[in-house]
């Protein structure tokens, strides 16, 4: 039993992370249906942005938040000189665009900062001390900055569903997910909303980035790359569309992942699962719930017109 | 300025764009000038290149199949993979370790990894058949992110190595590229170069072929629109997952040549990084046409090479920027400034401006269906006077 | 009786489809005028045009004011609400905040007494404010199109084809709802509508549209004489 909450512990802590990622995704897709396959690299840019302002002297706190906001900035800035004249040309030419921002902002990265090209150390939020965790009945021991980092993206989360559900410019970003046609008749400004869900995107990528290169004490080029696919997996296991399928989905992947990883040794001593197949067995339990619910858990099935 | 005055000054008026009837022999003059040219340059490049710049092309082939496997995916049936790179993979996988280790002729293994992958990019159509759009786009990617892992596995366990060795194709006999010594590392280039050429030329007939017979306006419808092509009578089932198995298989082929041109590959050869080059090299080229993939996968291939080669020594660049990445860079924005300068890719881009000058207009159905045929014998004369 | 809103020589249509061609209309304050028109004569295009929703030449003038060149959210803040073809409905919003969404454009969002207003005029939306609004049938999402577009508290109501899907008994509700908006409240509104019988009932004026542009125009009573447009349009 003890194992079994430990494994639930570890996952839950990784989950949370692609769960930010997660949402960020879904931030944008809800918008504009389009999946942003820049998501990651947006994001370690950002964080590579906090690296740099934190290595100037700036707490490192501040120097997260200032790169969140600076990441507000440039996600409105892609949407409205990139992904908004692409969109007009076909909604190919927008896949390609975040295709090549994939491959552009990844390099520009390490252009900027050079440093971060080769992995930099990255500080952490909360108290990682070896003796800083808790032992819980049983005998499993949860550390501190799992906590840390499980307790803010569950933050994130409600004010991100605070946002949605209780202000007016949530409201605005509701109605043109849901009838784009109608929001604009009903006098929302749908660019400036497509704009500000772009920046909201990038800034929760920007947070998660901070928390994922806390966790690994470090950054480098490659280390959105996984992170991007498990939070996109995690999106569209929860449904792409929907911001609470978005958390679910990525704190299952990370349990299952963690679960995997660590439980059959203990029955069988398969050669074949362990650690580095556990993302295998994680996608294929995404791939039956996507055949049971080609729209994900959460998602809503939109009716297609004809 | 001087253009315009010549130009009214000529006193053609209307001639400009001017209408050619497809097939007709004006318009097979134009095709059979274009293949002439294209075969004359890949017999000199065969007759007279290095073995590197051999190589280069041969590199160029196998990301110009790759590209038109995924072109008669995406571009014709609309439905994206971004884990091509897995049946390049597993095709390579397949060659590398039956000649090696269970002693196959390689051109068995071709074989062996055709099959492999039509019955995977078959088995990935299934769940292709509920899914749509970005949750196909993912599922596809979860297939190439798992790939590496399988991958890493299977040389663990199987070839108890980190690598697996290329199959060391060499020329038959009859090619007479035999030579012993300093000349053999040619020969065989130019072999492998005819290698990736034929089997690009193949892939590309199979996908034109595919494209202009009955299945292929099929596919095409769709993609177009699925539910009235199925109410229009076209079996969806059988299209999706044929076409993701026929486009697997063709990726295959690119697999098979990588492992024939390769001395080791291992798992991180073939990565979702692979899938992006062959989606970008299809959407420079234009996708949804015939030609796009592959000119997009040289235009690719050798601006990548040029930058990789170029761009490190650009000395007026600003500070540090000429030791970063900064190929990798200039590429993607290239792609993106692509987007806008010619959304239709690069034959987009030539067919428009060449619609300026020519327009290849379409044979009537059939005779019987005009009534008006009889009088259509000489229709341009006529109007013109 | 002063005009409203005022349309000279709109010219209007999608890409290098031109539709509306020197279009004129005018609806008077505290009037309803209908626009009557068979299928493809432009009657959606000219709604979207007048609400800045697609490219507009000519001019367009409400409240003395040129809006040719304003756009969506700006005209619909200077009082002009549509309710689009095929109700518009936020599916995935609740029927509640369909009604918030509606106002919108009102500084500080919906006062909970217009809210109150409107249920009490539709009450089954009321039983209904916190279902999905895609779950309504045609009918009472056609009423929350409506109280929807009242929340912007507009001085001139654009419905395009509200009685397209909906039963006979409905649209009559429907109908006389628009007319008792009209005659208690003041409210102008601008109909267009296939089905011409009940809307030229509440009419006071009646414009004929064909092939985008307008080929008859008058009173409702000069228009039902008028036997070309009634035969055409009214089917008697």
């Amino acid at each position: 039993m003890a194992h079994l909450l430990q494994y639930v512990l570890n996952g839950l802590a990784n989950g949370s992370m692609y769960a930010l990622v997660a949402l960020g995704i879904v931030v944008i897709y809800r918008g504009t249906n389009h999946l942003n396959f820049a998501q990651g690299e947006m994001a370690l840019l950002a964080t590579a942005g906090a690296w740099w302002i934190n290595d100037k002297g700036v707490p490192l706190a501040a120097a997260i938040l200032l790169a969140a906001a600076i990441a507000f900035i440039g996600g409105g800035v892609i949407e409205f000189g990139l992904i908004r004249p692409a969109g007009r040309k076909s909604p190919f030419a927008v896949v390609v665009v975040t295709i090549g921002l994939f491959q552009g902002l990844n390099s520009f990265t390490s252009l900027l900062f050079p440093k971060v090209g080769n992995g930099v150390k990255f500080g952490t939020l909360f108290p990682n001390k070896p003796a800083d965790f808790f032992r819980l009945p049983g005998g499993a021991i949860w550390r501190y900055e799992r906590i840390g980092v499980l307790v803010t993206v569950l933050v994130i989360t409600g004010l991100l569903f605070a946002l949605f559900q209780k202000t007016k410019v949530g409201l605005a970003m509701r109605m043109v997910a849901n009838n784009p046609e109608s929001a604009k008749l009903a006098g929302v400004p749908t660019n400036r909303i497509l704009m500000m869900s772009w920046g909201l995107s990038a800034a929760i990528g920007a947070i998660g980035g901070a928390l994922i290169g806390g966790i690994n004490a470090n950054i480098n080029v490659s280390t959105m790359f996984g992170v991007f696919l498990l939070a996109s997996a995690a999106a569209t296991l929860g449904g792409l569309d929907s911001p609470l399928g978005a958390v679910v989905g990525g704190l299952s992947l990370g349990v299952i992942e963690s679960l995997v990883s660590n439980y059959p040794k203990n029955w069988v001593a398969s050669t074949y699962i362990g650690a580095d197949t556990a993302i295998a067995v994680a996608f294929l339990i995404i791939l039956v719930v996507l055949l049971v619910r080609p729209s994900g858990l959460f998602g809503s099935s939109r009716v297609e017109r004809v | 300025m001087t253009t315009t005055m010549q130009s009214t000054s000529a006193g053609a008026p209307k001639a400009w764009p001017r209408p050619i009837p497809d097939s007709s022999p004006l318009h097979w003059v134009f095709r059979v000038i274009g293949v002439a040219v294209i075969a004359a340059i890949a017999i000199y490049i065969g007759l007279n290149a290095t073995p590197s710049t051999l190589g280069n092309v041969t590199e160029a082939c196998i990301l110009a199949i790759a590209a038109v496997a995924l072109n008669l995916l995406l571009g014709f049936n609309g439905q994206i993979s971004i884990g091509h790179s897995t049946f390049v993979g597993l095709a390579a996988f397949a060659a590398g370790y039956t000649v090696n280790f269970w002693h196959w002729n390689a051109y068995w293994s071709l074989v062996l990894g055709i099959v492999l992958c039509f019955l995977l990019g078959f088995a990935l159509g299934l769940p292709a058949l509920r899914l749509k759009g970005p949750y196909l786009a993912l599922v596809t990617l979860a297939v190439a992110f798992v790939w590496p892992t399988v991958a890493k596995k299977f040389l663990e366990q199987k070839v108890k190595k980190n690598s697996l060795k290329g199959t060391h194709l060499s020329p038959p006999t009859w090619t007479g590229l035999v030579s012993k010594g300093k000349d053999a590392r040619l020969d065989k280039a130019i072999f492998l170069y005819w290698c990736g050429i034929i089997l690009l030329l193949v892939a590309y007939v199979v996908v034109r072929n595919l494209r202009k017979s009955r299945i292929g306006r099929s596919l095409v419808a769709v993609r177009d629109n699925e539910t009235a092509a199925a109410v229009m009578g076209v079996n969806l089932k059988f299209t999706k997952t044929i076409t993701f198995g026929i486009s697997a298989a063709i990726a295959g082929t690119a697999g098979w040549l990588s492992a024939a041109r390769l001395d080791v590959f291992n798992d991180t050869s073939f990565t979702i990084l692979n899938s992006i080059k062959y989606l970008l090299a299809l959407f420079l080229g234009g996708a949804a046409t015939l030609l796009g993939p592959i000119v997009g996968a040289f235009a690719y291939f050798f601006l990548d090479d040029y930058l990789r080669s170029h761009a490190p020594h650009w000395t007026w660049l600003p500070g540090q920027l000429s030791k970063g990445p900064i190929a990798s860079f200039l590429l993607g924005a290239i792609v993106i400034a692509f987007v806008f300068i010619a959304p239709f890719g690069l034959v987009g881009f030539v067919k428009d401006q060449a619609r300026r000058v020519f327009i290849v207009t379409p044979r009537p159905l059939r005779p019987a269906l005009t009534p008006s045929a009889l009088d259509d014998e000489r229709p341009e004369e006529s109007k013109g006077e | 009786m002063s005009v409203l809103l005022e349309v000279t020589d709109l010219v209007a249509g999608y890409g290098a489809v031109q539709v509306l061609r020197g279009l004129d209309l005018s609806v008077n304050e505290g009037e309803v005028s209908v626009i009557l028109g068979a299928n493809g004569a432009g009657k959606t295009t000219t709604m979207r045009a007048i609400s800045g929703m697609i490219q507009r030449n000519g001019a367009v003038r409400f409240g003395g004011e040129d809006i040719t060149h304003t756009s969506p959210n700006d005209i619909v803040k200077l009082g002009i609400a549509q309710v689009p073809q095929g109700r518009g409905t936020f599916t995935d919003l609740s029927v509640s905040d369909n009604m918030r969404a509606g106002a919108y454009v009102r500084k500080g969002g919906a006062a909970q007494a217009d809210l109150d207003e409107w249920y009490e005029i539709f009450p089954r939306l009321q039983e209904r404010r916190d279902q999905k609004a895609g779950s309504l049938s045609g009918g009472e999402q056609q009423m929350l199109a409506i109280a929807r577009a009242m929340m912007s508290r507009p001085k001139l109501l654009l419905c395009d084809e509200p009685s397209l899907g909906l039963a006979p008994i409905i649209t009559q509700e429907l109908f006389a709802i628009l007319g008792r908006l009209n005659a208690e409240r003041g409210l102008s509104i601008l109909v267009v509508e296939q089905n011409a019988n009940l809307a030229v009932k509440i009419a006071h004026s009646v414009f004929v549209l064909e092939t985008g542009s307008i080929v008859a125009s008058g009173t409702a009573e000069d228009i039902a004489k008028d036997d070309s447009v009634r035969k055409a349009y009214l089917g008697y």
